[in-house]
């Protein structure tokens, strides 16, 4: 009876802050429909990503995808080009630049409204074995902080779940979505691993030694919780065998846990494996060769040193420290902006990440610093655009070309710089999308006053 | 008189009682005199100072004479010490020996604003001053042996607990009762920046132990002026009783003892006690010699520990990834330390503080083979030491009056000698048996008609002592069973010498003569035969030389260092302080940050650090370098006004509501990488604010990055005083926790309250010292004067507008709150800082004339953000308020320049404004813009070449000059990478090559403090992390 009681009590209270919060944390920007009419977007500077930069370039979307890429484009369903029609919205976009749409890999969007207010926060579960939670459960399509994230350019992100150990599955989303069955982009399961490490090695003797005693035990316990899903993976196959010999139930003892770790022993997930050091990397590799799993690391600070050991796993990186201090004392101080030159020189395939909610639409800034630090600013737009689709194995998003979604970004600049950027219009699928976002209204608002 | 006696009676029952359960003790009569001679000699009397074949004569516990020639007094019992040396005992000024006290724990948990007042103590419960420890000493003669066995005599002792500890007792090590071994019952009072088991939460920061210093002193000063003032009884103005400022009465006719861990520390308590004008000796660190002519500006004496360090693990590649040059270069360096101190001139004791002490000799003995004197080694062991410890009139030396504490060493104590007996206030103890070295060597042994061959050898090991012989004949030869020396220096073992004819086990028992040795051999029949034996070779055998001493000595070979020393002493510092360059910058573009906005192809002369001539087509002036700047832009350096580095020990004192006595000024970190990385972001110069844990928050240093230099000549020379102040969640303890919602005030009404609270009582305190001032010379006399209070001092420096606010505030209610509370108080608030819904005041802003300095899209990240908008800077500088982008994060500060670009990208604002928000209006906002700012004739030349439009994401900095001094340039910085990389590779060497003697050495883990933010929560003192946000 208590026990209901304070539910009851707890569900009001619950209630209440819902009430006092909704306002702040669900924005009123409507989702635009599908795409009805054909896009015709004419003498842009087109930054294919797969093609190079194409001058003077038209770009056509329908139903949601690239159609064609050339100069003098009409459209497919109506010859005229040069003006709007009901079937085609044509745009002149002479002078200015066209970007496929800017992936944001490894952020909390929609997890995290107000990163020190509670029960706003919803990116971390407790405990270090939690494979079957996924961040899709929990994404808040509403929230105020995305079209201020889409404003930069950014179409689509990654939800990642944080934590200790295996802290759960991401999803990919594009940002515009009543729901997050809208806002899903279909990608192989993504499973999320936080590597253990001392994160402030103490200065005390003993508590150090404490700290490296917690820190082996931490990793010999995610070693025995990814064995004990091999053997339940063993156990299952085995299974699936005799069901169709003896069509027997499935057993009720299955492990939730275990069975959601399935797709990955079976090759049909990928484990995102969060790791900075070339101890941790290593550690990751050795544990991904006894599975076969497909390995993406996150973090990587250190990976550009381990190219040929990431290449025998086939292993890419999600680098999200470009905008970061160097980890070691001695390192040059520019060594995080050099970071994504090194992992191309190294040949390692990667992304840039930003792992962040508010912040990750600093995103094309961080591509925009690897530029001046190595990297061509074609592999930098790459590094966040195309790159990083294809380390969530997804063929037709990232570029812009014949068969791609039509997710591209429309700016008066250089998307990757700050000085120049002005971005004019979005389309996510052939949507154009509202740039209006909570600052934008807040703006307005205060410059009448 | 009455209750003196009562004393004495009690104690004397108490000894008696005690004396009674072993023996009872004759009583009757003194003791009888005792007089002893150490003859034939070699006494080192003091440093320096040799005498060969001389006598040192001892009665009782004192030195009676020392006979250089000439005969022995009769009746003095002889001690022949022919082939050993006597030095003066050595002495330990820095030790807790023989205290036996402890404070009781309490076991509070945080929060702890006040503790309990006993007895008339301080209120805050890291000091102690009151302690007077000779109170609580008594003789621990197992610890004793730590000292006694390296050949030390007496150390000052004090319990090492808290701020101000109490004052020191000198004491002997001799095992006798406390009253007779207290050389110096009141020696030295004792102090350090750690407030140790205190657990009162203030100071949890090393700027609030500093602070609290600064207030003791004060205070101690005030209560011993005014105390005995005989004042009008009718007005209640009495002084409370207070034993701990009572005692610290007359510090500037005491030698302060302050302890500190590490370089910086002990360079913060230098200046201190040097504003103080007290006098002091101060504990080393290993690391002296990295700022050593710092140190010798401020002429403090220090007490060295030979804390070596353990050689970093670089194992693996992995591994010594995680180790810095600064720890591999204080692995190789820190023997050298007493070497470099000593040539600089510095005096200096040494102590064993902090290391093993079996570590001693062999660590003393390194420092020696790395270029200390034995003459400097001996000094700080005896005179010096004995300076600090308040004995040096009676012992240190050996000298006619002076203690009979002194060392017998067989050979150079400072090379390969060894200690064999150590003399406390005339009594023996024995280290290795004198007898033992005696009887060693070899002997023609008689004994009836036989003559056999005997050959003693020493085997000790440390100290336990240990021989081995045995007895031979022609190529016969036999070992001794169980050979044993008893104390009277009585040899005796077992040996089977029927191969001689005597059957059965014969047992031996021989000593000392004159001539060589005698004895008895009792053999199997019980037939006793004498002996008597002829010294044939008297020699002092190699192996007498212990494992360690042999490895010291191999050591020798690698005195070569590869390390470098630069400033700061870390990677990436310079080999020397750059100069003030004469430079013209040729054909750039200027983006002077002044009315002439942007200018392409122009030229800059710059000297004696000053920017000389703007304009273009210059022509060079001679004795100028000219730099080719086509292509590249010039722009004054980059100025922020909220940051958080280059601070040791805690950013926040956020125990008390108000803290604003704490000075960030005290607390510079001059090491800090973070100065180079500002640099090389283009920033030249930051203002370091206390975090915003209380409203009143502590007062704020203006800084440049003046990379190299002393954390005092970091400090930005005439920039006006500052002091943080805060508003909104981190000060009202939103987010600290439940445990923390006792403190006023808890919401942002009590916010206003509180200010008003304090500023009245600042007023009020002003008020009181004006009056007393008033007061004619002899109405001063019988008046009690105000209690000091550097506290509320800040704070009427605020309302007298001589100390610039800058306030932490974010939501437009506290911001319009704080602009009406100032005006009301007749002040002006220089700067509100963060301030992330100003645009929503921007109006009242530009009234009132406030600076706002803000992020540039920082939202969402607590509450209060959450109408966070990164138009807000153009908002506000639309209305006319001098706006600026800060970093208050240490890696943002250095992309500052592209911070300010993004009100390009979110609201339109032109370059030149922009550029200005990172420059000139951040100078106006710390009130430096007559000195920096701008690219203007005049104008201090701190200024930056970048290779690209400095708001841009591909600029980057190619050279930062501070002062006219090129502190970064981006070439350097790519050969210095270099360099780093083949140090490193040479240390790393040099490590895996040396033996496990060179490797050995104290577990350092480097001072690991986190990248301070606005809302650390730092505890200073034990080092326990609350978490960095």
């Amino acid at each position: 009876m208590q026990h209901s009681s304070k539910l009851v009590f707890f569900a009001a209270l619950l209630g209440a802050i819902c009430t006092t919060l909704s306002p702040a944390i669900a924005n009123d920007i409507v989702p635009t429909p599908k795409q009805s009419r054909s896009i015709l977007i004419k003498n842009a500077t087109v930054h294919t990503v797969s093609q190079g930069v194409l001058n003077n370039t038209d770009v056509l979307i329908e139903n949601g995808k690239i159609t064609a890429v050339g100069s003098q484009l009409t459209s497919q369903t109506s010859s005229k080009a040069v003006t709007d029609t009901s079937e085609t919205h044509i745009i002149d976009a002479s002078g200015k630049h066209l970007y496929p749409g800017l992936i944001a890999l490894d952020t909390s969007l929609g997890l995290v409204e107000i990163e020190m207010s509670r029960p706003t926060v919803d990116n971390a579960e407790v405990g270090y074995m939690n494979p079957q939670v996924s961040t899709a459960t929990a994404y808040n399509p509403d929230s105020e902080l995305i079209p201020t994230i889409r404003f930069n350019g950014i179409t689509h992100a990654q939800i990642v779940p944080n934590g200790d150990g295996l802290a759960g599955q991401s999803v990919l989303v594009n940002l515009d979505a009543w729901t997050i069955e809208d806002a899903l982009t279909p990608t192989a399961g993504q499973f999320h691993v936080y590597w253990p490490h001392i994160k402030y090695m103490p200065e005390d003797e003993k508590k150090k030694a404490k700290a490296l005693e917690k820190n082996q035990q931490a990793i010999n316990d995610l070693n025995i919780a990814f064995e004990d899903g091999y053997r339940y993976f063993l156990s299952d196959k085995a299974k699936s065998k005799d069901k169709n010999k003896h069509e027997t139930p499935q057993s009720a003892t299955n492990n939730l846990r275990c069975q959601a770790m399935l797709p990955l022993y079976q090759g049909k997930a990928t484990l995102f494996a969060h790791a900075d050091s070339v101890g941790q990397i290593e550690q990751v590799i050795a544990l991904t060769k006894k599975y076969q799993f497909k390995l993406v690391i996150v973090g990587g600070y250190d990976a550009w040193r381990l190219a040929s050991s990431l290449k025998d796993v086939n292993a890419g990186v999600i680098y999200p420290h470009t905008l970061s201090l160097p980890r070691r004392k001695d390192e040059p101080v520019d060594l995080p902006f050099k970071i994504p030159s090194l992992l191309a020189n190294a040949g390692i395939p990667f992304a840039l990440g930003f792992s962040s909610d508010w912040n990750s639409r600093n995103l094309p800034y961080a591509a925009g610093y690897s530029a001046a630090y190595g990297l061509t600013p074609e592999q930098a737009l790459k590094s966040i655009t195309l790159d990083a689709a294809k380390l969530l194995g997804i063929e037709d998003l990232g570029a812009i070309a014949v068969g791609y979604q039509g997710s591209v970004v429309l700016s008066e600049g250089d998307i990757l710089d700050p000085m120049t950027n002005k971005i004019d219009a979005i389309w996510i699928e052939g949507r154009q999308i509202d740039l209006n976002n909570r600052h934008q209204q807040l703006y307005q608002k205060y410059l009448k006053r | 008189m009455q209750i003196n006696n009562k004393i004495i009676i009690s104690c004397s029952i108490i000894a008696s009682l005690i004396s009674l359960t072993v023996f009872a003790e004759n009583n009757t009569g003194t003791t009888p005199n005792k007089l002893t001679a150490l003859t034939h000699a070699e006494l080192i009397i003091a440093p320096g100072k040799h005498l060969s074949n001389a006598t040192l004569l001892v009665e009782n516990n004192r030195i009676k004479a020392i006979i250089e020639h000439g005969n022995i007094p009769a009746g003095a019992f002889e001690i022949d010490l022919s082939g050993y040396t006597i030095y003066p005992g050595f002495i330990d000024p820095f030790t807790d020996y023989g205290i036996e006290f402890k404070y009781p724990k309490l076991g509070l948990t945080r929060p702890v604003y006040d503790i309990k007042r006993i007895g008339g103590n301080a209120d805050n419960g890291a000091i102690h001053s009151e302690k007077e420890w000779f109170n609580y000493v008594y003789p621990d003669k197992e610890r004793a042996k730590e000292w006694i066995n390296n050949g030390f005599t007496s150390v000052q002792s004090s319990k090492l607990d808290g701020i101000f500890r109490g004052t020191g007792v000198s004491l002997s090590l001799a095992d006798k009762t406390a009253n007779e071994i207290i050389y110096r019952a009141r020696s030295q009072p004792f102090m350090a920046f750690d407030k140790g088991t205190s657990e009162q939460d203030y100071p949890e920061s090393l700027m609030g132990s500093i602070a609290l210093i600064r207030q003791t002193f004060a205070d101690a000063n005030w209560y011993n002026e005014n105390k005995n003032k005989p004042t009008n009884s009718a007005i209640n103005n009495q002084i409370e009783f207070n034993i701990a400022f009572e005692r610290l009465d007359n510090l500037a006719d005491k030698q302060i003892i302050f302890e500190t861990q590490n370089l910086n520390d002990q360079l913060r308590a230098a200046h201190l006690l040097k504003a103080h004008k007290l006098p002091a000796n101060l504990l080393g660190n290993g690391q002296e010699y990295s700022r050593i002519n710092e140190l010798k500006a401020l002429n403090y004496p220090l007490i060295l520990p030979l804390n070596y360090p353990q050689a970093p693990d670089v194992g693996t590649d992995d591994a010594e990834r995680e180790v810095s040059l600064a720890e591999l270069r204080q692995w190789e360096r820190a023997p050298t330390n007493p070497a470099t101190v000593a040539k600089a001139g510095i005096p200096f004791a040494l102590t064993q503080f902090g290391i093993k002490t079996e570590d001693f000799w062999p660590r003393l003995r390194q420092a020696i083979n790395q270029g200390l004197s034995e003459d400097q080694a001996l000094a700080a062991l005896t005179t010096q030491a004995a300076k600090m410890a308040g004995t040096d009139n009676f012992t240190g030396k050996l000298e006619p009056g002076y203690m009979a504490d002194f060392v017998i060493t067989k050979g150079n104590i400072f090379k390969d000698g060894q200690i064999y007996s150590v003399w406390l206030q005339g009594q023996a103890q024995t280290v290795r048996s004198l007898a033992q070295a005696k009887l060693l060597g070899d002997y023609q042994l008689n004994l009836d008609n036989l003559t056999l061959d005997l050959s003693l050898q020493d085997v000790s090991k440390n100290d336990k002592p240990k021989i081995e012989g045995n007895l031979s004949s022609g190529d016969n030869s036999i070992t001794l069973n169980q050979p044993q020396l008893d104390d009277d220096g009585k040899l005796s073992f077992t040996v089977d010498l029927s191969a001689a004819g005597i059957n059965g086990m014969s047992r031996f028992t021989l000593w000392m003569t004159k001539d060589g040795i005698q004895g008895r051999m009792t053999d199997a029949k019980s037939h006793t035969t004498n002996v008597t034996g002829i010294a044939i070779a008297h020699t002092v055998a190699l192996n007498s030389i212990d494992n360690e001493s042999k490895k010291t000595l191999k050591n020798e070979a690698s005195v070569n260092l590869v390390s470098h020393l630069t400033f700061p002493n870390v990677a990436y510092g310079l080999s020397e302080v750059p100069k003030v360059e004469k430079l013209h910058i040729k054909n750039a573009t200027l983006w002077t940050s002044d009315k002439q906005g942007i200018v392409e192809h122009a030229d800059l002369l710059m000297a004696n650090g000053r920017i000389e001539k703007i304009g273009q087509q210059l022509s060079t002036p001679s004795g100028y370098q000219v730099l080719d700047a086509t292509g590249k832009h010039l722009t004054a350096g980059i100025i922020d006004e909220h940051s958080h580095i280059a601070i040791n020990g805690g950013t926040n004192e956020g125990t008390d509501a108000v803290t604003s006595e704490v000075r960030i000024g005290d607390v510079i970190n001059p090491d800090d990488i973070s100065l180079y990385r500002a640099l090389a972001g283009g920033v030249t110069s930051a203002q370091l604010l206390h975090g915003s844990a209380n409203p009143i928050g502590g007062q704020a240093q203006l800084i440049k990055m003046k990379w190299g230099e002393s954390a005092e000549q970091l400090k930005f020379a005439n920039a006006p005083a500052s002091i943080k102040f805060a508003l909104g969640e981190n000060v009202k303890q939103s987010n600290w926790g439940e445990k923390f919602v006792q403190r006023f005030p808890q919401t942002r009404m009590g916010v206003k309250a509180f200010f008003e609270e304090t500023f009245d009582a600042a007023l009020a305190y002003e008020d009181a010292l004006k009056n007393y001032d008033d007061l004619r010379a002899s109405d001063k006399k019988k008046t009690i004067a105000p209690r000091p209070s550097y506290r509320l001092q800040a704070v009427a420096e605020v309302l007298n507008q001589q100390r610039d606010v800058h306030i932490h505030s974010y939501v437009q209610s506290e911001i319009l709150m704080f602009i009406r509370l100032a005006e009301a108080y007749h002040f002006k608030v220089q700067t509100f800082t963060h301030v992330l819904e100003g645009y929503k005041v921007a109006s009242e802003l530009a009234s009132h004339g406030a600076g706002a300095s803000t992020f540039a899209d920082w939202w969402a990240y607590k509450f209060e953000v959450y109408d966070a908008i990164p138009q807000n800077a153009c908002l506000m500088q639309n209305k006319g308020v001098t706006t600026s982008i800060n970093s208050d994060d240490y890696e943002m500060q250095r992309r500052l320049n592209q911070e300010a670009a993004k009100s390009m990208m979110y609201c339109n604002m032109s370059k030149e404004d922009a550029w200005n928000m990172v420059t000139i209006n951040p100078a106006k906002q710390l009130r430096v813009d007559e000195f920096v700012g701008s690219l203007t004739t005049g104008k201090v030349a701190d200024i930056v070449l970048w290779n690209a439009e400095p708001l841009s994401i591909y600029a980057k900095v190619t050279q930062a000059w501070v002062e006219g001094k090129r502190y970064f340039d981006r070439d350097q910085d790519l050969l210095a990478q270099q360099v780093i990389v083949n140090e490193r590779a040479a240390l790393i060497q040099k490590i895996l090559n040396s033996d496990e003697q060179a490797k050995a050495g104290e577990k350092v883990t480097p001072l690991n403090e986190p990248q301070w933010h606005c809302d650390t929560h730092y505890q200073a003192w034990g080092q326990a992390h609350q978490g960095a946000k």
